[in-house]
């Protein structure tokens, strides 16, 4: 059995060829003598057959492959490599790898975060200067302001020269009736609601003069209104006789003239 | 003769790689055309999938390409190479394995699963089976146990190849035909 033990590691050259002549007319004297050995060498021999397949098999594959092509290819990809590495493009400070699109996503994030919050703080400072909230479109505040004036003028003008218009026929009618046929209620009521609509803006633009006036025409306008479609000659007179105490014709020559300049 | 001399010296591996360090292709693609083959057999051995294998000796020579700095004049250069070929195969068959959620605690060196090849007899492949089971090889008794059965190589080659003595071939390959055995005894059963 010792003996066995001496040679198994030697089978596998033997089975091979790869022994001296000598050691191998050793083992095959014992060879004949031993048949544990002879088992043993039938077993290898059986593994090696199996292994001997896949021998077949891989020279077949191995047959079938372009070496040359292979050797190109691998050749081709490994300098083209060499050349990405050392392309001398900028670098870009670090590595974004896989993660560049995210990054690019971040950036146009922050971006659009930023111009939105400008945008909401710039509507914000122009709501605080009195632009309108209303309007939709950013102005600069002083322009917004100046046009608000310009209306509220062109408004109060409008209204002070339809006034004017009735004043002067008052004063100028000859008779109550005359007076009543001109004076309709439609027309004095529709001043009154232009007056009411004409408050906020004079309050706001603080045309203190022409705010006076249009107050005082209000009052003799609601006089009017209170009276009866036919009105009496002691009532005209009386009318007239507040417009000319008041002066409401020469005042409103004088802040019609007023808000025009201030127009121009 | 002179001439001879000198072509097969500049057909030598150190040399060659001294070229490439400088950055030579020509000099690259001979050590391809020398290595390639002996690379291919290694891998398809582990992988035993023609275009896997094909891969694979492209990758190694991609890493080698890449690391070639890295190697010292006088180190042996083939078993250096093979070194790389055999981590990228290790690589590869672990993911491999991992996309099929199998785990690395069944793959024990000493026992080779019938599960892997299918229980069904009539799919039963011993040369597949032996292939897996040379993939699990110590490194040195692969390679021994490659170059001596699909390189055909003797001895006295593997030896001059590997740099060792044609003793310690002769020994690894006996180590790495018994470990085959024991590892494949259920499997192929009779005299094994």
């Amino acid at each position: 059995m010792n003996k066995c033990r001496d040679y198994r590691s030697d089978w596998l050259a033997f089975l091979r060829g790869e022994l001296e002549a000598d050691r191998r007319q050793v083992m095959k004297e014992h060879l004949n003598r031993c048949s544990c050995c002879q088992k043993e060498l039938r077993a290898i021999k059986n593994f090696i057959s199996q292994t001997d397949n896949f021998h077949n098999e891989l020279k077949e594959t191995m047959a079938g492959i372009d070496w040359d092509k292979l050797q190109l290819t691998i050749t081709g990809r490994a300098f083209e490599q060499k050349a990405r590495r050392e392309d001398p493009r900028p670098a870009t400070g670090f590595k974004l790898g896989r993660w560049q699109p995210v990054a690019a996503g971040l950036i146009a994030g922050l971006l659009l975060g930023a111009f939105f919050t400008f945008l909401w703080m710039r509507s914000g400072r122009l709501d605080e200067s009195g632009a309108r909230k209303e309007s939709g479109i950013s102005l600069p505040a002083g322009f917004v302001q100046r046009v608000d004036l310009a209306l509220a003028q062109r408004q109060t003008i409008d209204y002070l020269d339809r006034s004017q218009f009735l004043l002067l026929e008052l004063v100028q009618s000859k008779t109550a009736n005359q007076a009543s046929s001109f004076l309709t209620q439609d027309k004095v009521q529709k001043l009154l609601t232009e007056k009411k609509y004409l408050n906020s803006q004079l309050n706001e633009i603080k045309l203190a003069k022409a705010k006076m006036l249009c107050d005082q025409i209000e009052m003799l306008f609601l006089e009017l209104v209170q009276l009866s479609p036919q009105m009496s000659d002691a009532e005209l007179e009386n009318l007239r006789e507040i417009i000319e105490s008041r002066q409401l014709l020469l005042k409103i020559n004088l802040v019609k003239k007023e808000l025009q300049q201030g127009e121009a | 003769m002179e001439r001879k001399n000198a072509g097969s010296y500049q057909s030598h591996p150190e040399f060659l790689v001294s070229r490439v360090k400088e950055g030579d292709r020509e000099a690259f693609m001979k050590l391809v055309g020398l290595y390639q083959q002996k690379i291919f057999v290694l891998t398809y051995s582990m992988v035993r999938e023609r275009e896997d294998a094909l891969d694979l000796v492209q990758e190694t020579f991609l890493r080698l390409y890449e690391k070639i700095n890295t190697y010292r004049p006088g180190e042996n250069f083939s078993a250096w190479l093979m070194k790389i070929a055999r981590n990228i195969c290790i690589d590869f068959i672990r993911k491999q394995k991992a996309r099929r959620k199998e785990s690395l605690d069944s793959l024990s060196p000493d026992r080779i699963d019938l599960a892997d090849s299918g229980q069904d007899p009539a799919r039963f492949n011993p040369g597949e089976i032996i292939q897996k089971a040379v993939s699990r090889l110590p490194a040195k008794q692969q390679a021994v146990f490659v170059l001596h059965h699909y390189q055909d190589l003797k001895y006295e080659e593997i030896a001059g190849e590997l740099k060792i003595s044609a003793g310690t071939v002769k020994s690894l390959h006996y180590k790495a035909v018994r470990k085959l055995r024991k590892m494949l005894a259920r499997q192929l059963g009779g005299e094994q």
